[in-house]
Parts: structure tokens; C-alpha cells; sequence
């Protein structure tokens, strides 16, 4: 593994139990995704995009196989240390926003700074800024249900991003949002990937996201169809 | 960190405030509940008490040893000047009064009947009981006629007599054993709420008793009345040793009337019972709202993980709940216990005519509020339901992210 890869998964498998009858997943990955790529990973429903992206974010354990994310191997760690891996290495970004509707916008963005343990004037300003950077200056003692569709994705991806994560991993940022909104967004984290770096990874059905990847994952039936880079 | 999962639990709590305030409310009556029955038990106890200890017994008694077990006439109080001298002495006696005590019968015209036969000393019983405030016909030793005999309104009854008529008592005098009869005049009849009492008790002054039983000055009880009636109570106190010399006993209403005592300890009893059975109510109510809760926010509880709250912290998260629910419900059951108990307190509850262990409440019983109804109820309600939420908690911190949310979804 190199100082440019990121995410490298190895014999990748995932096997499911339903009523009995075992359910495959993943039938071994072997992917490899650098610092700073804007990825999309795409295919049919059930093709497995939810589960390799649940399992190379640490959120499920594969059957076999093994990932590492930026040099660590995650796939022997137990629940608490995968959790700290994921606060402090992982930003995640959902398709229905998944925002605690009961915290301000400000409080949403702070709390996994507060499990990083930054001090509140540092986690202040972080907010501060980062909500400056999505465009929702002036939000921050919103509710999440005070909110559209677009800018609660906004605060979503503030929240992603505020820990300053190595990976963002987005599960279908898009599928709830009207494609006008989709794509400004898209274009927001696009300038961001260029702007810090960070990697961007998706599992996406939505055109626009498919067309701005910078690479092209397809998976079909647990393996890998196609990968692609795009210009 | 904490502070966020406070805010968080306290805030999760109120997001379907229909089903928190039913569960909360639910928890609250309960408690108001256990809070009122616990002061209304006081107010019965300290009922039955003074019912119990001011009518006749008195807080305490002196005897000679045995006495109380044989009833024999020889046993008068051993130095019962001394005895008495030195009561005169303790600051926590506020009266005393001197008794005799014999079996007997009374005969009149009609009937004859069986009779506890107590000598009295008119002035000082008065302090001791109710003898005189029970009279319905007739008075109370008045003026200094020695040949004058309060009895029971049922013995009047039995023996068909009434005020002014003539009855025969007859007694075994002691030492010789020789019956003595001796003619009294009806002056007064009492009415108690004790049958007992009524049919089987009669009043002579104490000399004329002292000398129908050949007694000379001699007494077979000394009655007392504390200060406070709780020394009545107290089985440890000094006192009780102090005067059980010179082949007597100093013994407690408690030992006097121990099914009363009984009465109370199974009211403890019958307290810890019921306290159980609300715990029991509240853990399926705490886990059920827990539980509904927990399983509506399923996703969210995948988010918190997914962004990397470890187990540890979403259990603490879910127990911050149950405490939160367990502080609503205490709220709500204080401010319930302080309503109820206190209207009750004022207004009384009618329990008159009900004889529990041979005393029959006589009085309106007042609830009694005392802090520590609102201290050791509510503490045990937040320790528990904090326990209860300890599944919920377990639940959650074990609980896959991926899982979570692919149920959620």
C-alpha cells in the first residue's frame, strides 16, 4: 500500500443469511482508491454498493477478506476501536440527510468534535466556518426540520467535512434532493474534493454524480464490472 | 461530553411528548401513590396509637413480675412509694397514676356478670384515660360517696340497671383467698368504642378497692403517660430497665398490645410490597417507551455510530433517558403526592367504627406528609428507573451501525 492509496480492500467478501439460503454479497473485491479521488461507485439494486461501502467504512465486518483505510487494517478492529477509527478518519453523508433533529444545526456539526475532544472555542469557530463554506451562514440555531431538503444535505456535509476526515463517504446524497439543488451540491463537494483533498467516495444511481466522477465503479452481482477513470 | 448526551436524552424526550407524558404520568401516579399511602399509614398509626395508649393503657405500665401473665391479687408493686416518688422525678413522664386490678362479678336484681374490676384514683386517671370523657349517663366519681361504680354500657345493659341502682361486687380478697362482697351504687356509665371494654370493665375508687381486696395501700399497676408518645414506642429506651428492679417490670404499650405492634410491622410489610409492584409497573413502562423509542430512532442511533460514538457512549445516552423520564415522572408524582396527601390532610378520611387489632379508630385519620416521603420514594424511582433503562442501554451499545440503519431503512 502506498502513501496515494487510501482505501485498498483484498479478497473482499460479504455473504448474507436469508431464511437459510446464504446471500453473496460481495464475492471478493480487490479495489485500490487514492488520496484526493472523486469515486463513484454505481450499479443495480442489490449489486452490493451499500454493503462495500458499509464495510470499507467500518460500519459492517466482512466475511472474509480485508480493507485497510488510510494504512490501518480495519477489518480486525473491534466496535470501539472502529469507532474511534471512523470519528476521527470518516466523514459520512446520507441519502435522507440524517441530521439529529432534536440538536441545532450548529450542535449537529459539533458533536463529533466533541467526541474528538476540541476545545469548544476551536469547535466554535470550526462551525462558524464550515457553515460559511456550505452557505449556510446565520443557520446555525436552526432546527434540521426548519430546514429544506438541500440545505439539511448542506449541514450534512458540514458535518461530514467539520472533522476533516480523510474519506468522505456518500451513500445517495442526491436521491432526495430535486436535480437543480442535486447539482449544486454535487458542484459544492466537487470544488471541495479539489479545494481539500479529501476523498470522495459515492454510491450513487444519480446521472450528474456519475458524469462528474473521476472514476467509475459498476458493480454487478457482488464483483466489479467496470472501472473506469473519466475525463 | 456528557453535557450533549444530558441535552440530547432530555431533549429526545419530548419529541412525542403525547406518549412521554403518559408513560410520565403513569410513573408519577404511582408515586404519588406509594407518598400518600405512606403519610396516610402514619396518620393511622399515630391514631391507633393515642386511640391505643390514651383510652386506658397508657404509654407504658409498671407491674410486679408476673402479674401480667398470672392476674393474681398478691402481686401488687413491689416499694410502690419509692416507685412512684421516682416517676415524680423523670422529666419524660408527664403523668402517672395508680390502678388495682381484679377479677370479680357483679350482681344486680336481673343478672350477674363477669368483671375486670379496676380501682382508680379519680384525679390522677383522668390524665391517664378517657374514662371520663366516655360517660353517657351519670357522671364520674363525683363528689367523695366511696360506694360509687362506673361501669360499661353493656354491662348496664346485661345487668339491667341504670343510674342510682344498686349492684353487689364480688372479689377474692388476697392472701386468704376469701370472698369479699361489697354494695356499690351505679353513678356513672361509660361507652367506648370496644365492646370489650363496655361489657367486661368497671370502676371503683381506688381505696374502697384496695380495701374490698384486702390490699392495704397496695396497687397492682401504674400507668404512664409519656411527654412524648413515642417513648411509648421505644423498646431501648433506658426508662424500661430502670424501673424493672425490686421484682417489678416497666413494660411499653408495645409488649402490652403487641398485636398492634404486628399490625404495623406487616403495615411495612404490605408498604414494601406495594412499592414493589409499582417498581415492577414502572420497569415494563420505561422499557416499553425506551424501547419504542429506541427502535422509531433506529437510524439516527446508526448515525451516532457511524460518526463514531463508541457503544459505551450510546448506552449512557439511553440511560440519560430513562433518568430523564425517571425525573418527569418524579415531578409529576411530587407535585400529585403533595396535592392529594395535602387535601386529605385537611379534609381527613372517615375510618370511625373500624376495629383493627382490638382498637377501633375513633377519629378521622389524617395523612401525614414528612420529608422523607419525598426523598426516599423519589430516590428509589430514579435508581430505578435508571436500572430499568440498563436492557435499553445494553441494547443500543451492542447494536451494529450497519444494522441500524439497514432496519431503519
Amino acid at each position: 500500500m502506498t502513501s496515494q492509496q487510501v482505501i485498498v480492500t483484498e479478497d473482499l467478501t460479504k455473504t448474507y443469511s436469508a431464511n437459510d439460503v446464504p446471500v453473496y454479497a460481495l464475492r471478493g473485491i480487490n479495489l485500490t482508491i487514492a488520496a484526493g479521488e472523486f469515486t463513484a461507485i454505481v450499479g443495480p439494486s442489490g449489486s452490493g454498493k451499500t454493503t462495500f461501502l458499509n464495510i470499507i467504512s467500518g460500519l459492517d465486518q466482512p466475511t472474509e477478506g480485508k480493507v485497510w483505510l488510510s494504512k490501518e487494517l480495519i477489518s480486525n478492529m473491534n466496535g470501539r476501536q472502529l469507532s474511534d477509527f471512523r470519528r476521527d478518519n470518516i466523514g459520512f453523508i446520507f441519502q435522507a440527510y440524517n441530521l439529529i433533529p432534536v440538536l441545532t444545526v450548529g450542535e449537529n456539526i459539533e458533536y463529533i468534535m466533541l467526541l474528538q475532544g476540541i476545545p469548544k472555542i476551536e469547535r466554535h469557530q470550526r462551525v462558524v466556518d464550515i457553515l460559511e463554506v456550505v452557505g449556510l451562514a446565520g443557520y446555525i440555531d436552526r432546527k434540521p426540520p426548519q430546514l429544506s431538503g438541500g440545505q439539511q444535505q448542506r449541514v450534512a456535509i458540514a458535518r461530514a467535512m467539520v472533522s476533516q476526515p480523510t474519506i468522505i463517504l456518500a451513500d445517495e446524497p442526491t436521491a432526495n434532493l430535486d436535480s437543480k439543488t442535486g447539482s449544486e451540491l454535487l458542484e459544492m463537494m466537487y470544488q471541495l474534493n479539489k479545494k481539500t483533498g479529501m476523498t470522495f467516495v459515492f454510491s450513487t444511481h444519480d446521472q450528474a454524480v456519475m458524469d462528474r466522477a473521476q472514476r467509475l465503479i459498476t458493480l454487478k452481482d457482488g464483483l466489479i464490472d467496470s472501472d473506469n477513470m473519466q475525463e | 461530553m456528557w453535557w450533549i448526551l444530558v441535552k440530547l436524552a432530555w431533549r429526545n424526550l419530548f419529541r412525542n411528548t403525547r406518549r412521554t407524558f403518559i408513560a410520565g404520568t403513569a410513573i408519577g401516579i404511582g408515586l404519588a401513590a406509594l407518598i400518600f399511602v405512606d403519610a396516610l399509614w402514619i396518620g393511622m398509626e399515630e391514631n391507633m396509637i393515642k386511640i391505643a395508649t390514651s383510652s386506658f393503657l397508657g404509654g407504658g405500665q409498671i407491674h410486679q413480675e408476673g402479674f401480667r401473665k398470672t392476674q393474681e391479687i398478691e402481686r401488687t408493686i413491689n416499694q410502690h412509694h419509692q416507685v412512684m416518688s421516682n416517676l415524680k422525678q423523670e422529666e419524660i413522664v408527664a403523668r402517672f397514676t395508680p390502678r388495682t386490678f381484679a377479677f370479680g362479678m357483679i350482681t344486680s336484681p336481673a343478672h350477674v356478670i363477669a368483671a375486670a374490676l379496676v380501682g382508680v384514683d379519680p384525679v390522677t386517671e383522668k390524665y391517664l384515660s378517657h374514662v371520663d370523657e366516655m360517660i353517657t349517663e351519670g357522671t364520674y366519681f363525683e363528689g367523695d360517696n366511696e360506694r360509687n361504680i362506673v361501669i360499661g354500657s353493656k354491662m348496664a345493659e346485661v345487668l339491667e340497671v341504670e343510674i342510682g341502682d344498686r349492684v353487689v361486687a364480688t372479689v377474692s380478697q388476697a392472701k386468704t383467698g376469701d370472698l369479699a362482697q361489697e354494695m356499690f351504687r351505679v353513678s356513672g356509665i361509660f361507652h367506648f368504642h370496644n365492646h370489650e371494654m363496655n361489657r367486661g370493665m368497671a370502676f371503683m375508687r381506688l381505696g374502697k378497692s384496695q380495701q374490698i381486696l384486702g390490699l392495704k395501700d397496695d396497687i397492682h399497676q401504674i400507668a404512664i403517660k409519656f411527654t412524648d408518645v413515642k417513648y411509648g414506642q421505644n423498646k431501648l429506651l433506658p426508662f424500661w430497665r430502670k424501673y424493672s428492679k425490686y421484682g417489678n417490670e416497666a413494660v411499653s404499650w408495645t409488649e402490652i398490645l403487641p398485636e398492634l405492634e404486628t399490625i404495623f410491622e406487616w403495615t411495612n410489610i404490605s408498604k414494601v410490597l406495594l412499592g414493589f409492584v409499582f417498581f415492577i409497573i414502572v420497569v415494563f413502562g420505561i422499557i416499553n417507551t425506551l424501547f419504542m423509542s429506541l427502535y422509531e430512532r433506529m437510524f439516527e442511533f446508526g448515525v451516532l455510530r457511524a460518526v463514531g460514538t463508541r457503544p459505551s457512549r450510546m448506552a449512557q445516552l439511553i440511560l440519560f433517558e430513562a433518568g430523564s423520564l425517571g425525573v418527569l415522572s418524579i415531578g409529576i408524582g411530587i407535585i400529585l403526592g403533595i396535592i392529594t396527601t395535602y387535601i386529605c390532610s385537611k379534609t381527613g378520611i372517615d375510618y370511625t367504627g373500624i376495629e383493627v387489632a382490638g382498637v377501633t379508630i375513633q377519629e378521622l385519620i389524617y395523612p401525614v406528609m414528612v420529608i422523607d416521603q419525598f426523598i426516599f420514594y423519589p430516590f428509589w424511582v430514579l435508581v430505578f428507573t435508571t436500572i430499568t433503562g440498563l436492557y435499553p442501554a445494553w441494547y443500543a451499545a451492542r447494536m451494529s451501525p450497519a444494522k441500524a440503519m439497514r432496519r431503519a431503512g
